[in-house]
C-alpha cells in the first residue's frame, strides 16, 4: 500500500487505475470487488466484448487476493494446500489450481505463479490468508498477503502481443501460454488470462500501476485498445467454459448452508486431481467420493433459441428437474446459447438425452415460458490457435 | 538406516493403554512391539496416580489383572477445619468419629442415582463411539448405532424420573448439583474435588457432573493396591510380556514411516526402523501427528490438534517423612485413607481461580495418602510416604518455574497439611514436587494433563480428542490412537488401548 491509511475507509475504495477508468467511463457502472471500485460497464458491453474478441483491451486485476508463499517447505505447503501437482510446475510457469476443505469440497480456485521451488504467488478470488496460516502451520513457510503491493492489468485480445511490442515489451515474444517473466526490473508478465484468447497478465507494484497503465494506453491507439469491465470479461469467460467462484460454484467457506460445497470432480477437474503425488487436503475424502460416485455434475451446454438462460431450471424428459443453469450467455462468436450447469448426477453425465432448459423471457411486461432442448458439450466454446500460437501473429 | 525387525503391530508409549493395547493384541495372536520412551514402563500411571480406581473389569479380566481390583477400597476422609471430619466409606458417609451425619442419606441417594447413569453412559466407553456421517446405509454405523440405541433404551428403563434427572444434569456443573441436595461443607466440598480432577475446571465449570459420573464409572471404589502404583504399572508390563509382546524401553521413536497414505514402519532415536502394518500411539494426538508428519494430515484436523485443551492442572507432591504423621481424633485404621483437603465446594471453587490466571494455588485442593501406613513392606527405617495430587497447579507460571516458586507450592501443601497433621513440617526429610511441566517432560501428555486432553463435553466421545479422529483411526492408513487422548478418556482404566486394539482388528488392517 502506498502509505498507511489514518482511518478505515468507508465503502468500496479506488485501486490505483480508479482516476483514469473514471475519466473515460461513460456509463459509471460499478462494482465492488474485494472492497475496490472496479467497473462492470465502462462504455457499452457490446462494444468491450467485441473488444476482447478482436482487438486488445485492458482490466484492472488489483483488487485480485495475492498472497506469497515462500521458504523451503513452500513446495510442500502448496502441495498439500492445492489438488495438482506443483512439484511438476517448473520455475517461471503459472498453473491453474483447486483447493479443498477436508471433505474434498471447493474453497476456491485461482492460479499459482512459480518463480523458483521455494518461492511462489498465489492469485485468486477469496480472501485466504487464515486458511493459508494454517496450511502453511508446522512448515518452514512464510505467507505474505501481497494483495495490497503488487496491483495488475490484464491486457487481453488478439492484438495484444502486437501492442506490447509497440510499448517496448516485445520480449514476451517467446511466452508460451502460461510462462511467467520479469520482462523489465519490478514488471512481471504471465501469458494468462480469463478469456481463453491470446492475452497476457502484467503485475507491478501498486505505486507503479498507473505508469503502467499509460503506457500501454499510449501504445494502444493502433491496437484498438479499450478499458472494459467484469460484463463483457463474463461473456467471454463462458465462451472460454472457464468457471466462476461464487457463481458456479460456492467456495465452501463461504456457503453458510450445509452440502453447498462441491468437489473438483464435481466441477469437471478431475485431470487437476493428482491423487498419486501424495496426500493433499480432502484427498482422502476426494478418494472416497471418487469411489462413492459424485453427487453432481457441471458441464457445459449449448441451449436451443436464443434467448439467456442464466438461472434457468434444467428438465428430464420435460419433468423432473435435474439441475440448473449457473452462469448462460448468449455468445454472439459463436452464435450459439451457450451456458454452465449443474446437474444433479447422474443427469449431464451418464444421463444427456431428454433434457431441457425452461427459460422465462420477458417480452415488455408479458412473461412467456420456453421449453427448449439442451445438448451437453466437451470442449470450451470458444477456441482459437491464436490464443496458443507462439511467438503470437502480429496483425 | 538399518531395518531391526518385523511386526504386525508397534505401539509407541509404553503406558498402561499402550501395554493393555498391545497385550489385547498379542492375545489375539498378533506379533506386537511396544516402544517406550523412558526406561522404565508405566508413564502416567506410574509416575503421577497414586490411587487406583476405575480400572475396566473387561480389561482386568482379560489381561489377568482381577487381583488389583481386590481388597477391601479405601476410606474418604475430608478433613474439616474444625475437625469434624466426614468419613465416607461406599455409599455410607458419618462423621469420623463415628457420629451420624445429617446428609448422609442425600449422599447415598445422590451418589446412587449417579452410578445408575453412569452405569448407562459406561455402555459407551467399552466400544467406539458411534459415528452419524457414514449415513444409515452404512453398516458399520448400523453397529455403532445400536450401541447408541441399547444406551437410549437403558436411559428409557431408568424411568421418567430418573431419565429426566439424567437429562437435566449431564452438562450442567458439579456445584449446583451437590449445593442442591446438601449444605456446603466438607462432604460437598468431597464430592467437587472428586468432580473436578485432573481438569482445568472448578466445580461451577460445566460438564464437571459429567466428570463425577466418569469417576464413577466402576462404581467409584478407590484401591491402593500392594506395591503401589509401581505394581500396577508391573502388572500390566507383566500381563503384555505374557501375551507374547516384545517390550523395548530407553529409547522412542521418532518418525512414523508412511508409504501410499499406509504405515509401514518406525524410525526410532538411534535411527533404527522396525517394519510394521500397524502403528498403535499411546502418545499425544498432535506428537503423534508430527512424528507421522504434518503434511499427510488434513490442514483443519492439524488445526484441531494444535487447538486441543490440554492444560494440566495437577502437581504430584511426594514426602518422605522421618515418622508417621496423625490426625487428631482418626484411629490409626482410619489414617490409611484417602484424605481430602476441600472443606467445601465453594473451596474447591477459590482452588480453581489462581490457575486460571497461570498464578501458583493460595489454597489448592489436595488429595492425600500415606501408603506406607497400609503398606508395611515399602517403608525403610520407620520412614513413611506421603503422597499428594495438587489440583489446580499451572503448567508453566508467569516467568516460568524456579526453586522459589517449586519451595512455594510445596510450603503452601506442607502448611495446609500441617493444620490436621500438627508436626508434619518437621517430619519432612524430602519434598518431591512434580509439576505438570515436569510430568510433561516425563510421560509426554501434553500440558502434563491428567487425561492427555481435557474432559469436555467439546472433547468426549464423538468428538475426543477432536473432530473427525474419534474412531481411533488416526487419518493414515493403519495408523491409530490408543492413550487417554482417545475415547472414552483418561485414568487408569485401559479402555482407550483396549478399543483401540479392537477397532484396528474391525478394520481388518492385519488381514
Amino acid at each position: 500500500m502506498s502509505k498507511t491509511p489514518t482511518a478505515v475507509p468507508v465503502g468500496a475504495i479506488p485501486t490505483p487505475l480508479y482516476e483514469r477508468m473514471e475519466a473515460i467511463s461513460t456509463t459509471k457502472s460499478w462494482a465492488n470487488w474485494a472492497g475496490y471500485i472496479s467497473p462492470l460497464v465502462l462504455d457499452t458491453v457490446e462494444f468491450e466484448y467485441f473488444a476482447i474478441r478482436n482487438q486488445s483491451t485492458l482490466f484492472d486485476i488489483s483488487p485480485m487476493h495475492k498472497y506469497r508463499i515462500s521458504g523451503p517447505d513452500a513446495l510442500k505447503v502448496l502441495n498439500r494446500l492445492v489438488t495438482r501437482d506443483v512439484a511438476k510446475l517448473r520455475d517461471g510457469r503459472v498453473g491453474y489450481a483447486l483447493w479443498c476443505d477436508e471433505e474434498g469440497m471447493v474453497i476456491d480456485d485461482g492460479t499459482i505463479f512459480r518463480y523458483t521451488e521455494t518461492d511462489f504467488l498465489l492469485c485468486c478470488q477469496e480472501t485466504m490468508y487464515s486458511w493459508l496460516l494454517d496450511s502453511a502451520w508446522g512448515f518452514e513457510a512464510d505467507i505474505i498477503d501481497e494483495s495490497h503491493t503488487i496491483a495488475g492489468v490484464s491486457l487481453q485480445g488478439p492484438t495484444t502481443f502486437s501492442l506490447l511490442k509497440e510499448a517496448g515489451l516485445g520480449a514476451v515474444e517467446d511466452m508460451k501460454p502460461f510462462d511467467l517473466r520479469e520482462v523489465e526490473p519490478g514488471l512481471w508478465v504471465s501469458r494468462t488470462g480469463f478469456t481463453g484468447d491470446l492475452g497476457y497478465e502484467l503485475w507491478t507494484a501498486w505505486d507503479d500501476i498507473a505508469a503502467l497503465w499509460d503506457r500501454l494506453w499510449a501504445a494502444g491507439g493502433n491496437w484498438g485498445l479499450r478499458a472494459i469491465g467484469a460484463e463483457a470479461l463474463n461473456m467471454v469467460r463462458i465462451e472460454a467454459g472457464f468457471i466462476a467462484a461464487g457463481v458456479d460454484f460456492q467456495p465452501v467457506h463461504t456457503a453458510m448452508r450445509l452440502h453447498r460445497g462441491r468437489s473438483p470432480l464435481e466441477l469437471g477437474f478431475e485431470k487437476l486431481v493428482h491423487f498419486e503425488k501424495g496426500h493433499f487436503n480432502g484427498r482422502r475424502a476426494l478418494l472416497q467420493q471418487r469411489e462413492d460416485g459424485m453427487k453432481h455434475h457441471l458441464v457445459k451446454i449449448d441451449i436451443g433459441g436464443f434467448k439467456p438462460a442464466d438461472g434457468s431450471l434444467i428438465y428430464h424428459r420435460k419433468k423432473k428437474e435435474v439441475g440448473h443453469v449457473t452462469s448462460g450467455v448468449w455468445s454472439p462468436t459463436m452464435k450459439q446459447n451457450i451456458a454452465l450447469a449443474e446437474f444433479k448426477a447422474p443427469y449431464g453425465k451418464a444421463i444427456q438425452d431428454d433434457l431441457w432448459v425452461e427459460i422465462y423471457v420477458n417480452e415488455e411486461g408479458q412473461w412467456d415460458k420456453r421449453i427448449v432442448p439442451l445438448t451437453v458439450v466437451d470442449k470450451p466454446f470458444f477456441q482459437n490457435a491464436r490464443s496458443r500460437a507462439t511467438p503470437p501473429k502480429s496483425f | 538406516m538399518s531395518v531391526s525387525a518385523t511386526y504386525d503391530v508397534v505401539v509407541i508409549g509404553g503406558g498402561h493403554n499402550g501395554l493393555t493395547a498391545a497385550a489385547t493384541l498379542a492375545k489375539k495372536g498378533k506379533s506386537v512391539c511396544v516402544i517406550e520412551k523412558a526406561e522404565a514402563f508405566g508413564g502416567m500411571a506410574r509416575e503421577v496416580a497414586h490411587l487406583l480406581y476405575n480400572l475396566h473389569p473387561k480389561v482386568a479380566r482379560e489381561l489377568g489383572l482381577g487381583a488389583l481390583n481386590e481388597g477391601k477400597p479405601l476410606s474418604t476422609i475430608s478433613l474439616a477445619e474444625d475437625g469434624n471430619h466426614v468419613e465416607i466409606s461406599g455409599d455410607t458417609v458419618r462423621f469420623a468419629d463415628g457420629a451420624a451425619h445429617p446428609d448422609a442419606a442425600a449422599y447415598a441417594e445422590m451418589i446412587r442415582r449417579l452410578k445408575k447413569f453412569a452405569g448407562v453412559l459406561g455402555q459407551l466407553s467399552t466400544k467406539t463411539p458411534p459415528k452419524l456421517d457414514g449415513g444409515l446405509t452404512s453398516l458399520a454405523t448400523l453397529g455403532e448405532l445400536a450401541g447408541l440405541a441399547k444406551m437410549g433404551l437403558d436411559l428409557k428403563r431408568l424411568g421418567k424420573k430418573d431419565m429426566n434427572e439424567f437429562l437435566r444434569v449431564i452438562l450442567t456443573n458439579a456445584y449446583d448439583l451437590v449445593l442442591d441436595e446438601m449444605p456446603d461443607g466438607p462432604l460437598a466440598g468431597a464430592l467437587c474435588a472428586d468432580a473436578v480432577r485432573g481438569n482445568f475446571v472448578g466445580p461451577r465449570s460445566p460438564g464437571t457432573v459429567f466428570n463425577l459420573m466418569y469417576r464413577l464409572g466402576q462404581g467409584g471404589d478407590v484401591r491402593l493396591p500392594k506395591g503401589g502404583m509401581i505394581a500396577v504399572a508391573r502388572a500390566f508390563e507383566d500381563a503384555a510380556r505374557k501375551a507374547g509382546v516384545d517390550l523395548r524401553a530407553g529409547q522412542g521413536v521418532t518418525r512414523v514411516l508412511i508409504e501410499n497414505d499406509t504405515v509401514n514402519g518406525v524410525e526410532l532415536e538411534d535411527g533404527t526402523v522396525i517394519n510394521t502394518r500397524a502403528v498403535l500411539s499411546s502418545a499425544a494426538p498432535k506428537a503423534t501427528m508430527e512424528m507421522a508428519g504434518i503434511e499427510h494430515f488434513d490442514v483443519e484436523a492439524a488445526r484441531r490438534m494444535r487447538h486441543m485443551r490440554c492444560k494440566g492442572s495437577v502437581a504430584k507432591l511426594t514426602l518422605t517423612l522421618k515418622d508417621a504423621p496423625s490426625i487428631k481424633g482418626l484411629s490409626w485404621d482410619q489414617m490409611k485413607s484417602r484424605f481430602l483437603i476441600a472443606p467445601s465446594a465453594a473451596a474447591v471453587e477459590r482452588s480453581f481461580n489462581p490457575v486460571k490466571y497461570n498464578e501458583l494455588p493460595t489454597a489448592p485442593v489436595i488429595e492425600a495418602v500415606i501408603p506406607t501406613l497400609s503398606d508395611v513392606e515399602v517403608a525403610s527405617d520407620g520412614r513413611h510416604i506421603l503422597s499428594a495430587n495438587i489440583q489446580h497447579v499451572p503448567h508453566t507460571p508467569e516467568g516460568g518455574w524456579d526453586d522459589a516458586k517449586r519451595r512455594h507450592v510445596i510450603n503452601t501443601v506442607v502448611a495446609q497439611l500441617e493444620t490436621h497433621m500438627p508436626g508434619l513440617a518437621a517430619l519432612v526429610e524430602s519434598p518431591d514436587l512434580l509439576t505438570p511441566a515436569d510430568i510433561e517432560a516425563r510421560t509426554g501428555a501434553p500440558g502434563g494433563h491428567w487425561h492427555h486432553a481435557e474432559m469436555g463435553v467439546d472433547q468426549i466421545l464423538t468428538v475426543r480428542p477432536v473432530n473427525g479422529m474419534a474412531h481411533y483411526r488416526f487419518a493414515i492408513g493403519g495408523l491409530y490412537l490408543c492413550g487417554a487422548a482417545a475415547h472414552p478418556g483418561g485414568d487408569v482404566t485401559g479402555l482407550p488401548g483396549r478399543n483401540s486394539a479392537l477397532q484396528l482388528l474391525k478394520d481388518g488392517v492385519l488381514s
